[in-house]
Formats: structure tokens, C-alpha cells, sequence
């Protein structure tokens, strides 16, 4: 068991490989009353097409079939319902998909290692049949309605359809009505098998644990398995230009809603750097306490603070910039001609500094929470990160570093407009 | 986690939490008036304008800076409903500076900056400036407006105001456009004035710090507040007398149904029976709701009830499929029948006490949620509980009292949202 220390916001990480190849974490917040556990495999949407690992054979699977799975897997072959079971324990359990992971959560002050039991034996379990599958397809169906009707999710993938040519990200999480009519129980074993084995996941312990006990308390709750090469994925290759410079649509809403986004190429190396140094950028351009914004609002532009996002993972990266306004488009020039003056004229030492403390703040906030704190170590962790090493980042980063990235960033054949208006 | 109370004067309390647990401090600052059509607008746009500046700081971009500097402070402002209340509401956390390793005092600094905002607005020839009133006013009317963004809380907001007609509660809590529109400068000063001469104010702390240094230096802040009759609405609903069903079109793929209950038994102690009626009927994943209409008859993903304390109700919340109506509602209907008969089991009833133990033990792990069960407690309960009292009262519930309460309890409001092409 590996323990990483920080001494400062006087957290620690304790991390540890089984030779099944799963990765244990341990997060210890004493004097919290919740234990949160969270169990994710690196598949998501994303992976919709690899090599069977037994097999040596190239698979295209349906588009959101990694969510569909995450839904079956809480049936159990004796009738029970995992999620019921935990429930019924006291704990609150769910489960989500994003683009790269699956993950399964359960968070309980009490019962915890009976529902560690009944946790750790339903995702080793996967229990399907034609009935139960086609039954998940209505539910899944509404799931994808909700999006249909949120003007945020329709605007956000429209800027990935348009960012995007071939790389899946574009691919809504959910698939939709009808590549989810496709799935069926043998492709769900196909994948649930070349992804769920343990060398190809993480489970991390937020709480008040002893790191030592919990690694024994896995241990024993492990199937045997045979550790597993890594999987090949295969993506089509991803020109660095957008598909659509632009993107529109019209929905029911009282306000245009606006995304002004950028495809980056990933970075490999400085991830960390690269992530500080752009939430700087994003701050300083049009966060809360830039003139950009403030101007704006003055003219009635906007109404509240833009959505700042940088999203990113080892085979995509892109940020956005997101807004209601009754003029977009005016709006995003604002945005588009700050940020060739800050281009040309560079950064104020000030206003970088501030910035650099307030995110540092930020950053330390996470961990007030069982489950943002868990949350964030496994999603750093399928990005090759470790979360603490962001502390380093936020004291540290150079200016000339950060101005280098507003240079390299920025370029108008990657840039994306995306807006939803009024019917 | 410690909680005190202390009357600063009539009318005016301070509140502690004190824990070692956490990061950060959360500062809040509550102005509860009584909830009333005409003076909602007003009370919704005085948060609004408090926000823009205050007299040391005058532009809202003083105050983000400011913030920033003090290691990424976060300020927040915005008007609720509690029962037939309406809660003007002020909070601000900051990161305890030891984790930064500083010696600045952010804790004072925040309590000094929120207690400005609220009490020591930027003015313009003694009343608020004009130019900020215009300005929020734009503000307003644009939140009032994108209410139809958000289609579930759209039909949430349209179903209370059908079910809550005759009382305070209806009333949408940023208020009416056509108020909006007759607000002057001098009027919104004049109302604020008010507000705090007359609302009943409830400050709390919470986190690490030193009780007795912290109370004297707010004192000594709000020394110059005088003493007010607290005004506390503790309303106890209308009876139903007939089911009124409203159907409302608008362009969406998926229906929103809300079905409003009314519970005629109104005293206090039936708040814990009601409260394990609800997660029984509706409140988890094992909830009568959730096996039923989600997972038996797949009509929906989301699928749930919520108690509305203070009025004495329920509000069962569905998204279906449109040509689905008939078939959810009485499906919905039987769950409710089922509860006046009896039929759900022992182990129905432990599940749901372990549930509602579950969570308000996990409350205990962030400050905002315990912040506000001390301050619902404080309001409206005549037997004020402390979280450990709240759970023994929801564990001492018997099947009897939940059989007699659920013959207690009717339909008022079938609210549907749906299209064109939907009946």
C-alpha cells in the first residue's frame, strides 16, 4: 500500500495493485459519518468498438450500449435487485456512464460491510435475459427523452457533432431510441467481459477507513480472475480541424442559449499544467471578476456568469464557454476579441496572481465532500492523474506557461458556436 | 458537530456550528418574511440589488475581486419558499486558512463582506442607485421568464400554482412581471428599509473558529439592528374538495406529471408518520412509485414523491411517455390505494426508516443541509429536535399511524404537461 501525503490541507492517499491488476484507493476523512465507495471500469461511451480480447476479433458494438449496461447490472439471478438491496441496507446507491468510465456508487453511515457484500457481488454478477433487457428499453427511452427536451444537453452536443468528425464523443452517453433497439444479451456479455475485469478498474473508499482493513475486506469479496492484457480500442483517426464551424437549433426556451467551444489537441505530457493553466485562462477571459463579464451584464447581455468548462481526456480535449443571452451572436464576438487582446498584449501579473489563489481555494473545497473527493480521484485516475498533484499546480504554474497555452489554444479552424433559439 | 442558539436580540438569533471536520467555513445570513403576492417581486429583487455593491465596494466586479483575494470565497444570494414564507438568503464559504498556510483572517473578512452586502448598500442620494435597480430589474424578468426552460420545474411551478391557489404558497418566488414593470428606486429602498426593520434574521456560522471571538465581532456589526416581532406564517393548508385536473401543451417529447396530495391532519407530530408515508409511497428506488411505474411497467426513468413539510403535502413528480397518461395515473392511483389498505409490508416500513436515518446522518457531512435543518427547526417547530431526537421520532412510527394517516390523505391536483398531439 502506497500512501501519498499532503500536509498542508492535511490529506492523504493510500493506493494499492492486487495482482488481479484492480486498483484500490483509500481516501481517509475521519470524523465523516459517510462511507462512500465508488467502483468504476475504464469503458465508457467512447469505447464502442475493439478487439475481443479472447477472440482477437474487431467488434462494433451499438452506441450506448456502456450505459445500457450500467443499468442491467444491478439484476441479480435469484430475482433480487441490487439497488433495492442496498437500499433496503440504509445506503443510497447509483451508478452513472460517462464518455470514458462506468462507474457504480453506493454511500451508507451504516451496514457497511453487509453492503459492501451485496455491492461487490453485483458487479462481478452480471445477470441478463432477453426479458430484462427489452424491459430496460423503455426506462432507457424516457432517460433519452429528458435530453431531447433539455435545451443545456442538446446545446452541448450539438458543439461535439459539429467539433467532431469520427471520434465517439460525439456519440450521445445514452445512444439513442433506436441503436439502444439494437442491444441485446449477448453483445452485453461481450462487453461486460472484455470490460470488467479488474485490471481494467479502480475502486476508491472515501470515509473514515483504515487502509489496511479495506484492502483485506476487497480481497476477500474478489471473484478469481485472470489478469487481463491491456484492451484495444480502436478510434478512427480525428482531424484536428472542426466538422462545423456552427450550429444551430430551435427549442422551447425564453432566451438563445450559446456555447462558444474549442477543439485542443490532448496534451500528453504537462496534463496537469495544462488543465491550470486554461481554467486560468477561462477566469481571466470572462470569469466572475473579469471586465468581459461585467461589461456584458451592464449592457443586458447576460444575465448570470458564463459556464466555463475544460473537458478532457488522454484521446480528446476541448473547453467551452457557455450562456443565455437574447444576443449571441454579439456576445461571442465580446468573447472572440478579448481574447485576441489578451493575445496580443498578454496577461496582467495582478490579476494572474488572484486568479492563481482563488483556484487554489477552489480546488481545496472538493474535499469537504466523501463523494466529490472519491469522485474526482477516480475520474483523475483514468486520466493518468493523481488529484494532489494539482496543489503543486496552482502554487507553482509560470505565467509564461499559461500565455503560451492562450497562444497555442485559441485558433480559429478549431473553434465551434453552438446555439439553441427560441421556436 | 455543536449547535448553539443565541438571541442577539428579539427577533435577531445567532447560530453555531461548530466542527473540526470540514475545510471551510459557511457564513449564512436568512431574512424570513411572510409570503404574500404583493410583495414577492420586491423581496425577490432586493437580493438582486444587494448583490451589486456595497458602500466600500460599489461595482460587482469590486466584490468578485474581492473574493478572490480571499482565496476563492464564494458568495451566493437568492429568495426560497418555506411554506407560506418567503426566506431572503445570503451565504458565503471560505477556505480556513490554515489549510492555506496563511495567517489572513478570511473568516472575519467574509463575515465582514457578507454583512455589508446585506446591511451596507452602495446608495445614490440616500436610496439604492437607479441604474442597479433598472438593471436587476432586466435581471428578474429574464429569471421569470426562462421558467419555461426547464420543463420539470416548469410543470413543478405550474402544478403548485394550480394545487395552492387560495394561499401565499402559489406564489412564483421571483415574483410577477407585471410588479416588475411599476418597481422605482426609491420604492425598492423603501422596501428594503423595511425588510430590515421587520423580518426576523437568523445568522449562522459554521465550521472551526473561536466562538466567543466570533460573537463579539458580529455583535458589535449588527449592534445598530433594533428588535422586531417576529412574523413566522405556520399555515396549515386547504382541505380538497374536488380533484382538479389540468392539462397544459407545449412543444416536448416526453410528458411531465405531478400529482398533488393533501394531508388533513395537521399537527405537528405527524410530520415523522408523513415523512415515512412518502418514502414508503415514493421517496427511494424500493418506494411503491419507483417498483411500480419504473421498473414492473417501465413507463418511466424518473419517478418520485417529495413531502413538502410546511404544507402539509405531497408532490408525486413523473416524466412518460405522453400516450402513457392513463396508464401511469392509475397505476400511480392504485400505490396510493394500496397505502389506505395496507398493503405494503413490515419490511417496507424498516427500509423506509433506515432510508430517512441514512440520509439525515449523511446531512451531518456538509454544512449547507445541517445549516438548514437548524434553521427549519428554528422556524417553524414548537418541539425543536436535534438530528439524533428527529431520527428516534421517525424510528418510533407503527404501521398503525401510517394506515391511519394514509386514509387521510386525498388527491387535489393532476397536473399534465404534455403536446399538440397528446390528450
Amino acid at each position: 500500500v502506497d500512501k501519498i501525503e499532503n500536509t498542508i490541507i492535511d490529506e492523504k492517499i493510500y493506493t494499492c495493485k492486487l495482482d488481479n491488476g484492480l486498483t484500490i484507493m483509500v481516501i481517509p476523512k475521519k470524523d465523516f459519518t459517510s462511507k462512500y465507495v465508488i467502483w468504476a471500469t475504464h469503458y465508457g461511451s467512447i469505447d464502442n468498438c475493439f478487439v475481443l480480447p479472447d477472440e482477437n476479433k474487431e467488434i462494433k458494438v451499438p452506441d450506448g450500449i456502456a450505459h445500457f449496461l450500467e443499468h442491467k447490472l444491478f439484476e441479480q439471478e435469484n430475482g433480487v435487485n441490487s439497488l433495492d438491496a442496498l437500499t433496503n441496507l440504509g445506503a443510497s446507491a447509483n451508478a452513472y456512464t460517462s464518455f470514458n468510465h462506468t462507474a457504480y456508487l453506493f454511500e451508507t453511515t451504516d451496514n457497511f460491510y453487509e453492503c459492501l457484500d451485496e455491492f461487490m457481488d453485483y458487479v462481478q454478477n452480471p445477470y441478463f435475459t432477453d426479458e430484462n433487457v427489452e424491459k430496460e428499453k423503455g426506462i432507457i427511452g424516457q432517460e433519452i427523452h429528458i435530453g431531447d427536451d433539455s435545451p443545456e444537453w442538446q446545446l452541448y452536443f450539438n458543439f461535439l457533432k459539429a467539433a467532431y468528425h469520427n471520434f465517439p464523443v460525439k456519440i450521445d452517453i445514452a445512444g439513442t431510441q433506436e441503436s439502444i433497439s439494437k442491444i441485446d444479451k449477448e453483445v452485453l456479455y461481450k462487453c461486460y467481459n472484455t470490460f470488467y475485469n479488474p485490471s481494467n478498474m479502480v475502486i476508491a473508499f472515501a470515509g473514515d477507513f483504515n487502509e489496511n482493513d479495506i484492502v483485506e475486506e476487497v480481497k476477500k469479496r474478489l471473484k478469481p480472475t485472470k489478469r487481463q492484457a491491456e484492451i484495444k480500442r480502436i478510434f478512427e483517426d480525428e482531424p484536428i480541424e472542426v466538422k462545423d464551424k456552427k450550429v444551430e437549433k430551435n427549442m422551447e426556451v425564453s432566451l438563445p442559449l450559446f456555447l462558444l467551444g474549442y477543439k485542443i489537441v490532448p496534451e500528453t505530457d504537462d496534463i496537469i499544467k495544462r488543465h491550470v493553466a486554461i481554467e486560468i485562462l477561462l477566469e481571466l477571459i470572462v470569469g466572475k471578476s473579469s471586465k468581459t463579464y461585467h461589461d456584458l451584464y451592464e449592457q443586458g447581455l447576460i444575465i448570470s456568469e458564463f459556464g466555463l468548462d475544460y473537458d478532457f481526456e488522454k484521446k480528446y480535449a476541448h473547453l467551452t464557454i457557455e450562456g443565455q443571452s437574447k444576443a449571441p451572436e454579439e456576445v461571442i464576438n465580446k468573447i472572440k476579441s478579448k481574447i485576441q487582446e489578451y493575445k496580443q498584449n498578454g496577461i496582467n501579473k495582478k490579476d494572474y496572481n488572484r486568479i492563481k489563489k482563488m483556484l487554489h481555494g477552489e480546488y481545496i473545497k472538493q474535499f469537504d465532500s466523501v463523494d466529490k473527493v472519491a469522485r474526482m480521484f477516480i475520474s483523475d485516475y483514468f486520466k493518468g492523474i493523481n488529484s494532489l498533484d494539482y496543489l503543486d499546480a496552482y502554487e507553482n504554474i509560470e505565467q509564461d506557461y499559461v500565455e503560451n497555452v492562450l497562444n497555442e489554444i485559441f485558433k480559429e479552424n478549431n473553434e465551434v458556436i453552438s446555439i439553441i433559439n427560441p421556436n | 458537530m455543536q449547535y448553539t442558539k443565541k438571541e442577539l436580540k428579539q427577533g435577531i438569533n445567532l447560530h453555531f456550528l461548530n466542527t473540526c471536520k470540514f475545510k471551510t467555513n459557511l457564513v449564512a445570513v436568512f431574512l424570513t418574511l411572510p409570503l404574500n403576492k404583493e410583495t414577492i417581486t420586491l423581496n425577490a429583487l432586493v437580493p438582486s440589488i444587494l448583490r451589486r455593491g456595497t458602500s466600500t465596494l460599489p461595482t460587482m466586479e469590486d466584490i468578485s475581486i474581492r473574493l478572490e483575494e480571499l482565496y476563492g470565497s464564494a458568495f451566493d444570494c437568492g429568495i426560497e419558499k418555506r411554506g407560506d414564507n418567503a426566506v431572503i438568503k445570503f451565504y458565503i464559504e471560505n477556505v480556513n486558512p490554515k489549510f492555506l498556510n496563511t495567517q489572513d483572517e478570511v473568516l472575519k473578512s467574509c463575515i465582514e463582506l457578507i454583512l455589508d452586502i446585506v446591511f451596507n448598500p452602495v446608495l445614490e442620494n440616500g436610496i439604492f442607485k437607479p441604474e442597479y435597480v433598472e438593471k436587476e430589474k432586466e435581471t428578474i424578468r429574464q429569471l421569470i421568464e426562462s421558467k419555461i426552460d426547464n420543463k420539470d420545474l416548469y410543470a413543478l411551478e405550474r402544478a403548485i400554482e394550480e394545487m395552492f391557489k387560495d394561499e401565499p404558497f402559489s406564489v412564483y418566488k421571483y415574483g410577477y412581471i407585471d410588479k416588475l414593470n411599476e418597481i422605482i428606486a426609491n420604492e425598492a429602498f423603501n422596501h428594503y428599509k423595511n425588510i430590515i426593520k421587520q423580518a426576523r434574521i437568523d445568522m449562522f456560522v459554521s465550521g472551526e473558529f473561536d466562538n466567543k471571538d466570533i460573537s463579539n465581532y458580529i455583535n458589535e456589526k449588527l449592534e445598530f439592528l433594533t428588535p422586531r416581532e417576529s412574523q413566522i406564517l405556520i399555515s396549515q393548508g386547504n382541505e380538497v374538495a374536488q380533484i382538479n385536473t389540468v392539462f397544459e401543451n407545449m412543444d416536448i417529447s416526453q410528458g411531465k406529471l405531478v400529482i398533488g396530495l393533501r394531508i388533513n391532519q395537521k399537527d405537528e407530530d405527524i410530520k415523522s408518520v408523513i415523512s415515512v408515508y412518502n418514502t414508503i409511497l415514493g421517496g427511494s428506488s424500493n418506494s411503491k412509485l419507483f417498483q411500480n411505474v419504473r421498473e414492473k411497467n417501465s413507463l418511466a426513468y424518473t419517478i418520485g414523491s417529495n413531502f413538502i413539510m410546511q404544507k402539509y403535502s405531497i408532490l408525486i413528480r413523473g416524466g412518460i411517455e405522453i400516450e402513457n397518461y392513463q396508464k401511469a395515473l392509475d397505476i400511480i392511483k392504485v400505490q396510493i390505494q394500496d397505502m389506505k389498505t395496507g398493503n405494503f409490508t413490515d419490511e417496507d416500513l424498516k427500509i423506509a426508516k433506515k432510508y430517512i436515518t441514512n440520509s439525515m446522518n449523511t446531512l451531518q457531512d456538509s454544512a449547507a443541509p445541517m445549516i438548514d435543518y437548524y434553521l427549519s427547526q428554528d422556524l417553524f417547530e414548537q418541539n425543536k429536535k436535534t438530528i439524533e431526537q428527529y431520527i428516534e421520532k421517525i424510528n418510533s412510527v407503527t404501521r398503525e399511524q401510517i394506515l391511519a394517516l394514509a386514509n387521510d390523505i386525498d388527491i387535489d391536483t393532476i397536473y399534465f404537461l404534455t403536446n399538440e398531439g397528446g390528450k
